[in-house]
């Protein structure tokens, strides 16, 4: 006989996960098309092109190399709207980097083979201590680098293709603050950590149908993270220790597809027009899920809803010479998000977006390129999450300066 | 080229200032309502009894404290409460000393996380020391009164001895001495809450009809005309449910549980008294019951309530509930059930009545009880009805942690902003903590 009842402690560890939702369309791959509001699938200028179109790599003359960096300042802030109390972020700056070699074979001009490091996503989000929704996400660090050894080919003067393997590593560390509270008034806390492989590809082509007009096409593949082997820390008052064991766990993100249609004009050698349209396959990204090696009646393996959609950016950019040496650009982009109402969350404050960008460049001599961009965007969202209820308006400012320098020959 | 890229770092800095996003955050304001000095008048939630008890701690927590505290933000002044000592432990209804969670060891010898007393009496000095002097109060507040006693002068309840003006005063005419500008009124559950928490075995529901003093009408309505005779106004909230509070829906009615041998053997035994058969696994427990007529036992049947009181040892190691029926203060069956809810809802429709007819906010805690008991998610947050880890209820099962007191509060702003065209902000529930855990 036992009739006892039971303290029985149902607290949902459910913990999201990243996403850069259009942020990670955000394209910091290289200075020149940022500049230019991020287009850059039918406008081959360096080695960067790598990333946005493999099989334009074979246009770009020579052997060249192409570094870069995109400190990127985001600051978020979130206001209740029920209490009007305003949290804000605490973000350290993120570095997302590229490194770019594309190399000409000296048995045939054209073939290229090349090797893109590159960093799509990773940032560090860092909400203030004890803020309104504390108990879906604290903190959220991302760092995913991609290596995408690549071969591309000129078919014809007109035509080229290309092709990538991209092989990601990624860590991510995950933190929320769990609703128990001890004699001292000190809330638990919950730490997810973990290293996240994936594979994809990425390939293109490039075509030049007539003289001033350039296309292209590319698709860069889905690539699934998986966190294999992850490790779950909990720091919960003593009472209720057994309750949340530390353990291994596994969850897995999927970064979506994305396919792009280019088109580049240049009606003098002064001038260049480009235009690219995404369709981002996030409607991969439906559910997340954390599955606890030890589980317990308190922590019990999640699936959380994400529900998000497959979506559009549009993106334009003009590059202008006046002198030989001296480029400016400016470009303009719209993102539509990919979260839908109700699944609006901390750590993807993800709202529909227009990018604002300007870029300037300078050679010096014959080899060496050096490349200045600035992106700045502005995110603004009110909902209720349906997982969490936290209810307002998040508001997220992005200023992200980079430079580059290329090197050809 | 030196100066273009100064002018970009330039440019760039400007706008990274620029980069804060920025709130056009409404102002809070106090629409046709003057809460400068507000008085709450209710019983132990009120009061911020809470674990058992009446302590410091407790008393700040109250849903009445965290109002006051809101009130602030649009011309509230200073809320004056009956301390306890901050020193003192606290003490409850039966001089008890209120609960906290820590090991329990019961008599298998098992231990478990449950509600302990944090010593074997509670401080019974809070009675005997008198605080009238520090008033008078905005919390006019006390534990155990009914709305039959808000205006018996002299009213022998410990906790309105210390606080009282005088030996002659009543609580009512206290608060109106206070001369409120805003009033609550959350008076009404112990008129139901006295008699069914003792299994309705002792004591009695306060009738709807009779002069103030005895029916429930009447006192409501000389309350509010009292604390309203200067013109001011207030808010008054309804009463939950019994069903809906941890102390009645946390040990199932069938939470007998058997092997095959150990239900045989019972149904055997039954065989001879009224033929009760028990099963393996879940069985309804064997409950006292006067109503039945040759045992004055039987087994429960679905929809009777245990009480949380209920000495769970009895259960487990002393045959209570199988072959000891349990004692009749501990359970409540369907017809002592129906008679609590009838009285809650006769009570229910006079408080909306009244409130509507007098011009006063209303505020539907009942409804508010009946969604916690379903539950609901509050900034990533479980807020439930389950005893301990529903955040809700404090370790008595009638009365709020802090938690639940911060978001019963938010429903009288919310009521009292739709009522009177305020803008008073909600408080943020999650900072206020639940039940503590060792």
């Amino acid at each position: 006989m036992n009739s006892s009842y039971k303290i029985f402690l149902w607290l949902s560890i459910q913990i999201p996960l990243i996403t850069y939702g259009q942020g990670f369309q955000v394209n910091l791959q290289g200075q020149v098309q940022q500049g230019m509001g991020g287009a850059g699938t039918a406008c081959m200028q360096d080695a960067s092109s790598l990333f946005f179109n493999p099989g334009g790599a074979s246009f770009v003359r020579g052997t060249s190399f192409n570094v870069g960096v995109t400190p990127t300042f985001a600051r978020g802030a979130f206001m209740d709207d029920k209490t009007h109390e305003v949290s804000r972020t605490n973000s350290p700056v993120s570095t997302p980097f590229a490194a770019y070699g594309l190399f000409e074979m000296k048995d045939s001009a054209r073939l290229k083979m090349g090797l893109a490091v590159y960093t799509p996503f990773g940032s560090t989000v860092q909400w203030e201590d004890n803020w309104t929704g504390r108990f879906a996400l604290t903190r959220l660090e991302l760092r995913a680098i991609f290596v995408q050894p690549t071969i591309s080919y000129k078919i014809t003067k007109l035509i080229g293709i290309g092709a990538g393997i991209v092989y990601a590593t990624g860590k991510v560390n995950l933190q929320k603050d769990i609703p128990l509270t001890d004699a001292n008034g000190n809330y638990g806390h919950a730490e997810l950590s973990g290293k996240a492989q994936g594979f994809g590809f990425n390939v293109g082509i490039y075509f030049t149908p007539i003289e001033k007009i350039s296309i292209g096409v590319t698709y860069r593949s889905k690539v699934k993270m998986a966190v294999n082997n992850g490790q779950a820390n909990f720091t919960v008052p003593a009472g209720v220790s057994t309750n949340f064991p530390d353990g291994s766990f596994k969850s897995e993100l999927p970064l979506p597809s994305v396919t792009s249609l280019g088109l580049g004009f240049k009606p003098t050698n002064k001038l260049d027009f480009t235009l690219d349209i995404n369709y981002v396959g996030w409607k991969a990204y439906d559910t997340l899920s954390f599955d606890y090696m030890n589980n317990t009646t308190s922590l019990v393996d999640t699936k959380s809803a994400r529900m998000y959609k497959n979506t559009f950016a549009f993106r334009g950019g003009v590059q202008y010479k006046p002198t030989g040496a001296f480029v400016a650009r400016l470009g303009l982009a719209y993102g539509i998000t990919p979260v839908q109402d109700g699944y609006v969350t901390p750590e993807t404050p993800d709202a529909n977006r227009v990018n604002y960008t300007a870029g300037i460049g300078y050679h010096i001599g014959k080899h060496l390129d050096i490349d200045a961009s600035f992106l700045f965007t502005h995110l603004e969202r009110t909902d209720t999450n349906k997982e969490t209820n936290l209810s307002g308006t998040f508001k997220t400012n992005v200023c992200a300066p980079g430079i580059s320098i290329g090197y050809k020959f | 080229m030196t100066i273009q890229q100064f002018s970009f770092v330039i440019i760039g800095l400007g706008l990274l200032s620029a980069c804060k996003p920025k709130f056009d955050t409404p102002d809070p304001d106090n629409g046709n309502i003057d809460v400068s000095n507000y008085v709450a008048l209710g019983s132990a939630i009120t009061a911020g009894y809470a674990n058992g008890g009446l302590y410091y701690e407790a008393q700040q927590n109250s849903y009445a404290a965290i109002l006051a505290e809101q009130f602030k933000l649009v011309g509230g002044g200073e809320f004056k409460i009956p301390h306890v000592s901050p020193a003192s432990i606290g003490v409850g209804s039966g001089n008890n000393a209120p609960s906290r969670l820590g090991d329990r060891t019961d008599c298998l010898g098992a231990v478990s996380l449950g509600p302990v007393k944090i010593a074997s009496q509670g401080d019974i000095l809070v009675f005997s020391n008198i605080v009238f002097n520090q008033g008078p109060f905005n919390n006019m507040s006390v534990p155990d009164m009914k709305i039959t006693d808000a205006n018996v002068n002299g009213l022998s309840n410990p906790f309105y001895q210390r606080m009282a003006s005088s030996t002659s005063s009543s609580v009512l005419s206290d608060a109106v001495f206070k001369n409120p500008t805003f009033f609550s009124i959350m008076l009404g559950l112990d008129d139901a809450l006295n008699f069914a928490i003792k299994g309705a075995a002792s004591g009695s529901l306060t009738p709807v009809s009779g002069s103030a003093g005895i029916g429930f009408e009447a006192s409501l309505i000389q309350v509010i005309d009292q604390l309203s005779s200067n013109g001011s106004k207030g808010v008054i909230a309804n009463i939950p449910n019994i069903r809906n509070l941890a102390y009645f829906n946390t040990i199932a009615w069938n939470a007998l549980k058997l092997d095959a041998t150990s239900a045989a053997n019972l149904t055997s035994f039954y065989s001879s008294l009224d033929g009760t058969t028990f099963h393996e696994g879940d069985n309804g427990f064997v409950i006292m019951d006067s109503k039945n007529p040759f045992l004055g036992f039987r087994q429960s049947v679905q929809g009777e309530l245990i009480l949380l009181n209920t000495p769970l040892d009895s259960i487990k190691c002393h045959k209570w509930g199988s072959l000891i029926p349990i004692p009749d203060r501990y359970s409540l069956t369907l017809s002592e059930i129906d008679s609590i809810e009838d009285a809650i809802n006769a009570y229910n429709v006079i408080l909306k009545n009244v409130a509507n007819s007098r011009g006063l906010a209303f505020v539907d805690v009942n409804a508010f009880f009946e969604k916690v008991k379903i539950g609901f998610i509050y900034n990533g947050v479980n807020v439930n009805a389950a005893f301990v880890s529903g955040g809700f209820y404090s370790l008595d099962g009638l009365n709020l942690t802090p938690r639940g007191n911060a978001l019963l509060a938010n429903e009288f702003i919310k009521a009292i902003n739709a009522h009177y065209n305020s803008t008073i902000p909600e408080t943020n529930a999650m900072k206020y903590p639940a039940v503590i855990f060792p």
